[in-house]
């Protein structure tokens, strides 16, 4: 994937990695602390830091302000950008093919008629 | 007449790309040629291209392997989309491939591919748009419906994306 600085594209590659996918559906039952997410993956606290910070800066989740326990949440926003930006794609074609449609039936009618 | 989204491609072969992308597959009354100069001559194209209500400004329109359309969208609502494709196959009047973004350098938000198939006289378009990545889709259908607020989203995505297998 192209690295980009465009959301969308941010959110995505976030979520290519399937560690950072699990950890969301790990938070998507509640928060967390760093510790409690790295102890099912069998992976330091380093290693799952780091895949925290790429998650955090695509907006997928959130950290608490305390210092001691700073517990992660999980943050839906970005997710529902990318199904919509599906949704509108699918818009777009099946409203361009309801006009298409209408556009090719006058084009061959204007041919009959010119050649009539 | 109905357009079908689908999964995995219905009408259409399989692909390595199948788990990622949105089909829109539509039977037209035209012959194959006119239907193909419809998505690729600039005359065409502006009298149906876009959602209703909207009308397309072509700025540039080269449609070859490599060419470039350039052209803007003007919603109803006022608002200007531009948005700039890159040609990847060109195949009158049986296949048009292209990468679609918003402008030079950008990367494209989806690929999308269309075959145009003869059904005896008409014409079946098969636009296959893939989706940036695979991961992303099965993650937000699958993984993701125990969100609360989120849980509506992903059906509709559900309902817009192949399930797997």
């Amino acid at each position: 994937m192209q690295q980009s600085t465009d959301p969308l594209s941010v959110t995505l590659s976030a979520l290519a990695d399937p560690t950072r996918r699990a950890i969301l559906a790990r938070l998507a039952s509640g928060e967390a602390s760093v510790k409690e997410l790295a102890e099912p993956f069998a992976m330091s606290g380093p290693a799952i830091s780091k895949h925290l910070k790429v998650l955090e800066r695509a907006g997928l989740i959130t950290r608490g302000r305390n210092a001691q326990w700073r517990p992660c949440r999980l943050e839906a926003g970005p997710l529902r950008d990318v199904a919509d930006l599906v949704e509108r794609y699918r818009r777009f074609w099946d409203e361009s093919f309801d006009r298409l449609d209408a556009y090719l039936a006058d084009v061959q009618r204007k041919q009959k008629e010119s050649e009539g | 007449m109905t357009t079908e989204s689908t999964a995995t491609g219905t009408a259409a072969a399989p692909s390595d790309t199948a788990d990622r992308e949105v089909v829109t597959t539509r039977v037209f009354d035209a012959p194959r040629e006119l239907v193909f100069d419809a998505f690729t001559d600039s005359a065409h194209v502006s009298g149906w291209w876009g959602p209703r209500g909207f009308t397309t400004t072509t700025h540039e329109m080269d449609v070859r392997p490599g060419g470039v359309w350039r052209h803007i969208m003007h919603g109803p609502d006022g608002t200007d989309y531009p948005n700039y494709i890159v040609y990847r196959e060109v195949v009158r009047p049986e296949r048009l491939s292209w990468a679609h973004g918003t402008a030079p350098g950008e990367p494209a938000s989806f690929d999308a591919t269309v075959t145009f198939e003869d059904e005896g006289g008409r014409t079946r378009v098969t636009l296959r748009s893939v989706f940036p990545t695979a991961a992303a889709r099965d993650y937000v259908v699958r993984e993701h419906g125990a969100i609360e607020g989120a849980r509506d989203t992903l059906e509709r995505l559900a309902e817009h994306l192949a399930s797997p297998g």
